[in-house]
């Protein structure tokens, strides 16, 4: 090999653009598996991933569901925090200057129990320095209105997209519930809305069972699911959204090594989003990007674009 | 890495982590990870018993009776596993003359107990009292018994079938040594959600400073999942309370603020 090409192949291209995000790789962080960030910045420096995506944020400060919200199970957990967060003022003021001290898109998850929330929340980060994108959440399992109501249905997620859409210039993300009988319908509903951008899949609504207390584990009886153990039927969806639908989509569910983010871009994800594996290794994020670019340099691919979709 | 058999469910691992002896405090924890299992998939939260700086040691008390701490009894001298920390806050003990430190241990909550009493104890200038209530189930869920008399504190046990020391409840033993005190006490506390709240309850009754530190599911360990967060009085929020997390907050807090439900 002639020194050019070793060149060529020590560092494909890793970048990767949807619609209008550009992203310097297509690893970002799931949301609510992340925090606003901060946490991770002894680990590595937070600009080497291509996108991050906060914890929802909501108009007022929410106090999120009574314990116990979490519970183990095999390959993955159960979680029904209900979105525990300081409101969009403290955020702004809080936690997106932290962000603003690196060279990454942060992208911003909105949650809202109303459509008049949503537009709220639209209006003021589009007007704020340092927010990349919105990602709606129409797929949080652990509310008692809102949330995944909206995700379900495709006449809401329309509506709620199209809301969002006339109040932000900023690329709209629309982040998919898999609790539904068919995920392309409500995909196509957001991509009627003007979602820029899918985002699939939220968690998986389970439950577990204390059998010596008989009581559920979860005080709000039921949670979400994720984890490597939701893996195969997240990317399943990511693949059948990726072929029938246009828009972009970033790929997550379970993701937990580079060779389950190397699936997930071979099944037509433009990026990927790594989640609950943080918890367990706070290094995954970014061993991700690291072993993405090792699989392309293995495959003589000098741009990641190149494997995008090509299992069909 | 050594690891040894204390009893019919009692192990103690002793670990190689130098950054995590120097730095830790009693009450701190470490988040542990062995061979990337699945079952559990998150890490476990294990208290630091013992933090030797000098020699770049930790090492963590565990009983071994369920599945992640089965497999962690595995392992052997040569292995690895993987620890985030020192994590959390630590006990704050009281620097005042003459205070009575009254440790309350419940189980496993014994191990940070037991590096609190350390401290206290090779403090020259506190000439104070330091008395354990160690407390369990029944003699063989009894935790590092032997070591706080090493220390020269005053040890009480107690297990609800008697099989060794008073049969009854921490509790009971913590009521009379209240009644009794001559002078200010703190009380310390780590065990059971249960326990602590009478603990706790009691301790606040009596005006008597008291630091508990919480047991929760904890899935990071790090600020992040707020999966580990306890009520804490709150009088800037609108409901008089706030959800704090008891990994970085935590997991010390004080008995009078903790809001029980």
């Amino acid at each position: 090999m002639g020194l050019n090409s070793q060149i060529k192949n020590t560092s494909p291209d890793l970048s990767v653009q949807l619609g209008k995000l550009r992203m310097k790789n297509p690893v970002t962080t799931a949301s609510g598996t992340y925090g606003f960030g901060s946490e991770w910045a002894d680990f590595y420096d937070l600009s080497e991933l291509g996108a991050i995506t906060v914890k929802a944020v909501t108009v007022k400060p929410r106090l999120g569901n009574p314990m116990p919200r979490t519970a183990e199970t095999p390959a993955g957990m159960l979680n029904s925090i209900g979105l525990q967060n300081p409101g969009l003022d403290a955020f702004l003021s809080e936690k997106l200057p932290y962000l603003r001290n690196f060279d990454v898109p942060v992208i911003v998850n909105i949650a809202a129990d109303r459509i008049e929330d949503f537009i709220t929340l639209s209006e003021r980060l589009d007007a704020t320095e340092g927010v990349a994108a919105l990602e709606a959440n129409i797929s949080c399992p652990n509310q008692a209105c809102g949330g995944i109501e909206f995700g379900t249905d495709p006449v809401l997620t329309r509506q709620v997209i199209e809301s969002i859409r006339k109040h932000t210039k900023l690329p709209l993300i629309a982040k998919l519930s898999p609790n539904v009988t068919d995920i392309t319908e409500i995909a196509r509903a957001a991509e009627d809305g003007g979602a820029d951008i899918l985002s699939l899949v939220n968690t998986f609504v389970g439950t577990a069972i204390d059998i010596r207390k008989r009581t559920f584990k979860l005080a709000n009886r039921r949670g979400g699911l994720s984890g490597p153990c939701i893996k195969p039927l997240a990317l399943y969806m990511t693949w059948r959204v990726a072929s029938s639908i246009k828009l972009p989509v970033i790929g997550m569910g379970g993701i937990s090594s580079a060779e389950d983010a190397v699936e997930f871009l071979l099944a037509g994800a433009s990026a990927v989003a790594v989640g609950t594996a943080n918890f367990v290794n706070p290094m995954i994020a970014l061993d991700v990007v690291n072993g993405i670019r090792e699989y392309l340099i293995s495959q003589g691919a000098e741009s990641v674009r190149e494997i995008i979709g090509t299992v069909r | 890495m050594a690891h040894f058999q204390r009893n019919e469910y009692e192990f103690e691992i002793i670990l190689d982590a130098p950054q995590i002896a120097e730095e830790a405090l009693p009450g701190n924890f470490v988040q542990i990870l062995y061979d990337q299992s699945f079952n559990p998939y998150t890490r476990r939260p294990f208290s630091v018993f013992h933090s030797d700086p000098e020699s770049g040691r930790i090492s963590i008390l565990y009983l071994a009776r369920g599945v992640f701490t089965k497999g962690l009894r595995d392992k052997r001298p040569g292995q690895k596993l993987s620890l985030i920390g020192p994590l959390g806050n630590s006990f704050q003990p009281s620097t005042k003359p003459n205070v009575s430190h009254i440790l309350v241990a419940g189980g496993v909550g014994a191990p940070p107990l037991y590096f609190l009493a350390r401290e206290i104890k090779a403090d020259p200038s506190k000439e104070c009292r330091v008395a354990v209530i160690n407390g369990a189930r029944t003699e063989k869920l009894l935790v590092a018994v032997e070591e706080f008399s090493e220390l020269g504190a005053e040890v009480r046990c107690t297990t609800d079938d008697g099989s060794r020391g008073v049969k009854g409840i921490v509790t009971d033993v913590l009521k009379e040594m209240l009644e009794e005190r001559s002078g200010e006490a703190c009380v310390y506390s780590c065990g059971p959600t249960p326990m602590l709240r009478t603990v706790g309850e009691l301790c606040v009754q009596q005006g008597v400073n008291c630091q508990l530190s919480v047991e929760t599911m904890m899935p990071c360990g790090m600020g992040v999942c707020m999966g580990c967060v306890v009520k804490i009085k709150d009088s800037s929020s609108e409901t008089g309370w706030t959800y704090k997390r008891s990994c970085c907050d935590g997991p010390v807090f004080q008995a009078d603020e903790i809001i029980w439900d």
